[in-house]
């Protein structure tokens, strides 16, 4: 099948967008980076716009867009939802620490937040769940979904802290790099030779999805414990090879998928 | 709960394409766009015991319907009065999951009007009594409409004349097709679709453009 480019860069904006903003809500329970949060936030708002009007550009009907939440079990109506409230609760918290809201309440919007934008990734790989595409059909789809958006979001968030020089709040993210490097790599992994992944493309796709997700973010990561000075060039080298990554990954989905028919399709 | 759908006798379909042309003609359908098509499935074997047969396939108006499921505007939906799955192309925003979700991949892209569309049991013709049009133009009298449930209908009828052995739905993945095929095996073994190839050597695009 077609890479649905649309779709790829919905679903890996969206992801940077929603593990962006959960960094931020580490960072208010913990205290660290608050010249960060505003612009990590906003910052976080726009990639998950930007996102969400990438995938308008897949339909052919866009003027016929708010049908689309008329029947709510299925897969598009629960990432509309998700990132509309997303979106919201981002926009929110960006006013209240604009206008120097206490913290109590900050901490509930926050928290409601990230738990959309945590879940945005794996939603939006679930909904490729469906009994037609057995390739498809499997856990392991939404959760490399998941995975490679981890460190993609941290890296963003990253960017942002050494952009904003808040480079010692940043310490505890090196780790944090380190592990989602190593989450994505492993669920990245997991998908691709369950599905197959291993022909020419696919296969130096899923290399390059393995190695820009995951190997170069937790290189980082690790790198970022011991020189902490170099930030900003270890996490804006992370974004680029994640968001690279979490690409790569969701081509090799779309190019992979074999229905378990396609009557009308078959040359005669 | 009726349960309309065809039932296509394969060890009496002679492959003159009829139905594909009747459905083209009676639901105004685009040259490369279908709603109706019949796959040749064979020659398969080994020489001279070989055997084929030709497959009819449109909707199979399932009872679990995936592409109704996956439908973020309900635009693909299951009528409540008649039961069968239909499309509101007026509501269809193009996003094509349903056509995703076909297990059997025939659902239609109208690229005219950019929506999906897909065999209707041409329910312009029944609601007033009339048959299918592919029905209506079977040559060999091997496509039966009809409600499932109903034992008098035409297709339960069809069934019931079959030997049980000889009565096939396609490759059944959780979404419970309705529609039936009885091919019996002194015309050929039953293939699912997922076996399926094209036939002969018209599988080669090279060959398909050169004879275009």
């Amino acid at each position: 099948m077609e890479i649905q480019w649309s779709l790829v860069l919905f679903t890996a904006l969206t992801g940077t967008a929603g593990w962006m903003y959960a960094c931020v809500a580490a960072d208010e329970f913990l205290k660290k980076a608050p010249k960060s949060a505003f612009v990590a936030s906003i910052v976080a708002f726009v990639v998950a716009v930007v996102g969400g009007l990438a995938s308008v550009t897949h339909l052919s009907h866009p003027d016929r867009m708010l049908n689309a939440l008329q029947h709510p079990t299925s897969g598009i109506f629960v990432e509309a939802a998700l990132i509309g409230c997303f979106c919201v609760c981002v926009a929110i918290y960006a006013i209240m620490v604009k206008r120097g809201v206490s913290e109590s309440v900050r901490k509930v919007v926050v928290v409601i937040g990230a738990a959309f934008g945590i879940a945005l990734p794996f939603m939006a790989g679930e909904s490729y769940m469906m009994e037609a595409r057995p390739n498809w059909n499997t856990p392991l789809l939404p959760l490399g979904y998941l995975g490679t958006a981890i460190p993609a979001g941290v890296a963003a968030y990253l960017t942002v802290v050494a952009a904003r020089k808040e480079i010692d709040d940043a310490k505890p993210y090196a780790v944090t790099l380190l592990v989602g490097g190593v989450v994505a790599a492993v669920t990245a992994l997991a998908y691709g030779l369950s599905a197959g992944a291993l022909d020419a493309t696919t296969g130096m796709l899923l290399a390059l999805c393995v190695v820009g997700a995951g190997v170069v973010p937790a290189a980082c990561g690790a790198v970022l414990r011991t020189k902490a000075n170099s930030l900003l060039a270890l996490a804006a080298a992370s974004l680029v090879c994640a968001l690279v990554g979490a690409v790569a990954y969701r081509c090799i989905m779309w190019l992979i998928t074999v229905p378990v028919s396609d009557l009308f399709g078959i040359v005669l | 709960m009726s349960r309309y759908c065809l039932v296509v006798d394969l060890d009496r379909c002679i492959g003159c394409h009829a139905c594909e042309v009747a459905c083209k003609n009676e639901n105004g359908i685009a040259l490369g766009e279908y709603w109706n098509r019949v796959i040749q499935v064979g020659p398969h074997g080994t020489f001279p015991d070989l055997e084929q047969y030709w497959l009819p396939v449109q909707c199979q108006q399932c009872e679990d319907a995936p592409c109704v499921h996956v439908c973020p505007t309900g635009a693909s939906y299951r009528d409540p009065e008649t039961n069968m799955v239909l499309v509101a192309k007026e509501k269809c925003i193009g996003c094509k999951y349903c056509m995703m979700a076909c297990p059997y991949g025939v659902r239609s892209w109208n690229a005219a009007e950019r929506a999906v569309e897909k065999c209707t049991l041409c329910g312009q013709l029944t609601s007033v009594g009339e048959q299918p049009a592919c029905v209506a133009a079977c040559c060999s009298a091997c496509r039966f409409y009809g409600d499932l449930d109903d034992p008098s209908s035409d297709v339960s009828v069809a069934i019931a004349n079959a030997d049980a052995s000889a009565v096939h739905t396609l490759k059944d993945v959780g979404n419970a097709p309705t529609a039936r095929y009885i091919l019996s095996e002194k015309t050929a073994a039953w293939l699912d679709v997922d076996e399926i190839e094209a036939a002969s050597d018209s599988a080669d695009p090279a060959w398909f453009r050169k004879e275009a």
